[in-house]
């Protein structure tokens, strides 16, 4: 059943948008206060996440929190992102004291003192998280490409921000890729106003809650050209092959905080902007549905052949990530209530996962001073809790159980299995077993074995603060593996609001 | 009230698909900047002749010269300093010239036989319908052009501050081709949408200044530190 929700007038989706920015400009303008940086930076996320979670708390009670004239909401699905990137977020500004002023004094970049490197640093990371959470609240179609392209603005400079040979490359590729990527989005989301307001009249086609419900009456022209921008689009930013060239170079080149972020959370958002657009579609024009689930499943393999090829680290989680974004698709391609449902799931573990694999990568680069695989081994003694935690995270996005990774991915098996789209599932099984060896492996090389004289004898476990945020995180991990059925109710809630779009448009199709 | 002239339209339209390609053609980025500035007027004048109709658009005509024609040439302008000219680029001029006259004659074509239902009925209401949608579909057929051409020259142009130029156009096509299709849109997303095109361009152009340092030139095929 689809969930009916009652509309709510609220100041929570304003405040999580102008409470972030707010920090951030603040950051800048009290540059000279240098104890601000830190405090401003955790007690503004902080705040989301109470604010996140009071809201999803509202929403579970079937409550739609809409500020601003409709133009911000918070249904179940805005609900579930908004607590994730909060989440994740929180857990970022956590471990980034002592990592970033330790790495920033050793990066030696020029023209610049590490206390002014540490407020751009800050300043920008706020107004990303910011622009993230912008995006997720977004009912209007223009202004949800103009916050994902906000989001990817705000992170350009914290790509570049080592401003070596190596993070420059990366900076400009990213930035460039992304915003040629999503101008595409932006044609797609024109041409679903300019047809939508031909049927619903003046500004009301600018609304992504009026236009589900005239989605059905779109000519298959305009549908197919419009999903054809919209994939393509928010797919760049979503890492989708073929438009994923930029997500290796940017995850990796980037401070560790910000690669958490960037495929913890950012992808998140492209694909959520995905669901949110692409999906008014699947009733009247299935075939779009199959072009998400091929493009889904052809990103997994890909993924995870060229993560098996990588040395570096961090590029390897990159491609790792490149990978379980196309599980995700897999879940939304199917277009049925349990394949979303799977999606958002493994949304939810991936977010987890990856952002806790990231911060263990950071932990193991900012002791040993080390980046590739080759060069590591042995530091399981050193540096126990950050061994642990990234071998929690390692199984956890294999699959293996009781871990919250195995709960999506079966979840998302029985959903094609129900569709029957047994090649996707069979695929996803290998692709599975691919994600295995890859991560255990590095793992392996990175904790176990002898360890390597370039390595200094002298290597430390991780400051606390750093440790603390990954135990959360692997903590997380666990819970929902072993009790998954905490977050069922959000979930369905969730697929929910995207089931409500399928019925919505089904109703028009039936009267059409 | 004033009908809009198709003919004035038409030459308006036809110069700024021409400066678009001098833009992407000139192999010195000063006059590429130059050539760039004035596609942007040029915009900015269509959107006024289109203001007539619909007096919204003058307000994106200030807009677009304010962000277009201003701002984002100002800081060619000042990145350009010191680079003559661009490293050579993938594709010669003869062959732009065949890609870029294929191009306009396909969006013409496609534009005249399938914008029907995009174009919205609210834009040109005073007019009679027909020079109208006439002139509607010419300004989709531009606006694709242009957009295609930006695109080209992110593709071929090896030059980073070239690149750049061309995301301006390809931001210009779609900006250009708002008017037909999205007349009615709110002044609060247009300015979100121009304000972006500049911050980006800033930020580009500041990323592509400290790889001119690190790397001694904008020419993208020397940037190989990141493999596959």
């Amino acid at each position: 059943m689809p969930t009916v929700q009652s509309d709510v007038h609220s100041l929570l989706p304003a405040l999580l948008v102008f409470v972030p920015t707010g920090a951030g400009i603040l950051i800048f303008l009290l540059r000279r206060l240098s104890w601000t940086r830190e405090a401003l930076a955790f007690l503004a996320s902080l705040f989301c996440l109470a604010i996140s979670i009071a809201a999803s708390i509202s929403t579970l009670k079937g409550q739609c929190l809409i500020a601003l004239g409709h133009q911000l909401i918070i249904d179940s699905l805005a609900a579930l992102l908004v607590l994730l990137v909060s989440a994740v977020s929180f857990l970022v500004v956590l471990y980034c004291p002592r990592y970033m002023r330790h790495l920033v004094r050793d990066a030696a970049i020029p023209h610049s003192t590490t206390e002014s490197r540490l407020t751009i640093f800050y300043g920008w990371l706020m107004l990303f998280i910011a622009t993230m959470l912008w995006a997720c609240l977004s009912n209007n179609i223009i202004m949800l490409y103009v916050a994902v392209e906000a989001s990817t603005i705000a992170s350009g400079l914290l790509v570049a921000f080592y401003w070596d040979r190596r993070a420059l490359e990366a900076g400009y590729k990213y930035l460039m890729l992304l915003t040629v990527g999503i101008t595409f989005a932006l044609f797609g989301c024109v041409l679903v106003y300019a047809t939508g307001s031909s049927v619903l009249g003046g500004s009301k086609g600018l609304l992504i809650s009026e236009l589900r419900k005239v989605a059905a009456s779109f000519p298959s022209t305009t549908v197919a050209l419009a999903s054809a921008f919209l994939i393509v689009g928010f797919g760049t930013k979503a890492g989708i092959a073929p438009f994923h060239p930029w997500l290796p170079d940017a995850h990796a080149e980037a401070p560790t905080p910000v690669s958490a972020l960037l495929s913890g959370v950012m992808l998140k958002v492209a694909v959520y902007a995905m669901i949110r657009t692409v999906t008014l579609f699947y009733p009247s024009f299935p075939p779009v549905a199959t072009f998400v689930l091929a493009l889904g499943v052809f990103t997994m393999i890909l993924g995870d052949l060229m993560a098996l090829a990588q040395d570096d680290l961090k590029r390897m989680l990159a491609y790792s990530s490149v990978s379980q974004m196309g599980y995700v698709l897999l879940g939304v391609g199917l277009g049925t209530s349990l394949g979303t449902y799977a999606g958002l799931f493994h949304v939810v573990n991936h977010a987890l996962a990856k952002s806790l694999l990231f911060l263990a990568a950071g932990a193991v680069m900012y002791s040993s001073g080390v980046r590739t695989l080759s060069e590591m081994g042995g530091l399981a003694k050193k540096m126990p809790v950050t061994s642990f935690c990234f071998f929690i995270g390692a199984l956890a996005l294999s699959g293996v159980p009781p871990l919250n990774g195995f709960q999506s991915k079966l979840a998302l098996f029985v959903a094609g299995a129900e569709a029957g789209a047994w090649w996707a599932v069979i695929l996803g099984i290998v692709t599975s077993l691919i994600t295995l060896v890859v991560l255990v492996r590095a793992a392996k090389n990175i904790f176990w074995g002898k360890m390597p004289e370039s390595i200094s004898v002298s290597t430390r476990e991780a400051p606390a603060s750093v440790c603390l945020a990954m135990l959360i995180l692997a903590v997380l991990c666990l819970a929902i593996g072993i009790y998954p059925q905490a977050i069922y109710s959000p979930l369905e809630k969730a697929a929910g609001s995207v089931q409500t779009i399928f019925t919505a448009t089904a109703d028009t199709v039936a009267k059409h | 009230m004033t009908e809009i002239s198709p003919k004035l339209v038409h030459t308006l339209s036809l110069i700024m698909v021409l400066t678009s390609f001098a833009a992407v053609e000139a192999r010195n980025l000063r006059h590429a900047t130059v050539a760039y500035l004035c596609q942007a007027l040029l915009i900015c004048g269509l959107l006024a002749v289109y203001s007539i109709e619909n007096t919204a658009l003058l307000y994106w005509a200030v807009t677009a010269l304010v962000t277009k024609a201003v701002l984002v040439p100002a800081f060619l302008w000042r990145s350009t300093e010191g680079v003559p000219n661009e490293s050579r680029s993938l594709i010669g001029f003869g062959t732009s010239s065949i890609v870029a006259i294929l191009v306009l004659a396909l969006m013409y074509v496609f534009t005249h036989a399938h914008a029907r239902f995009f174009v919205q009925s609210g834009t040109y209401q005073a007019a009679t319908p027909s020079t109208l949608l006439s002139i509607a579909e010419t300004n989709l057929a531009v606006a694709f052009t242009v957009f295609v051409l930006g695109l080209y020259a992110i593709l071929t142009r090896r030059d980073a501050i070239k690149t750049v130029i061309g995301l301006c156009l390809l931001e210009n096509g779609v900006h250009l081709s708002l008017v037909s299709l999205a007349p009615t849109i709110r002044e609060t997303a247009l300015a979100g949408i121009s304000t972006e095109v500049v911050v980006t361009v800033w930020l580009l152009l500041y990323i592509i200044g400290g790889i001119r340092d690190k790397f001694g030139t904008t020419d993208t095929s020397k940037l190989s530190e990141l493999h596959w």
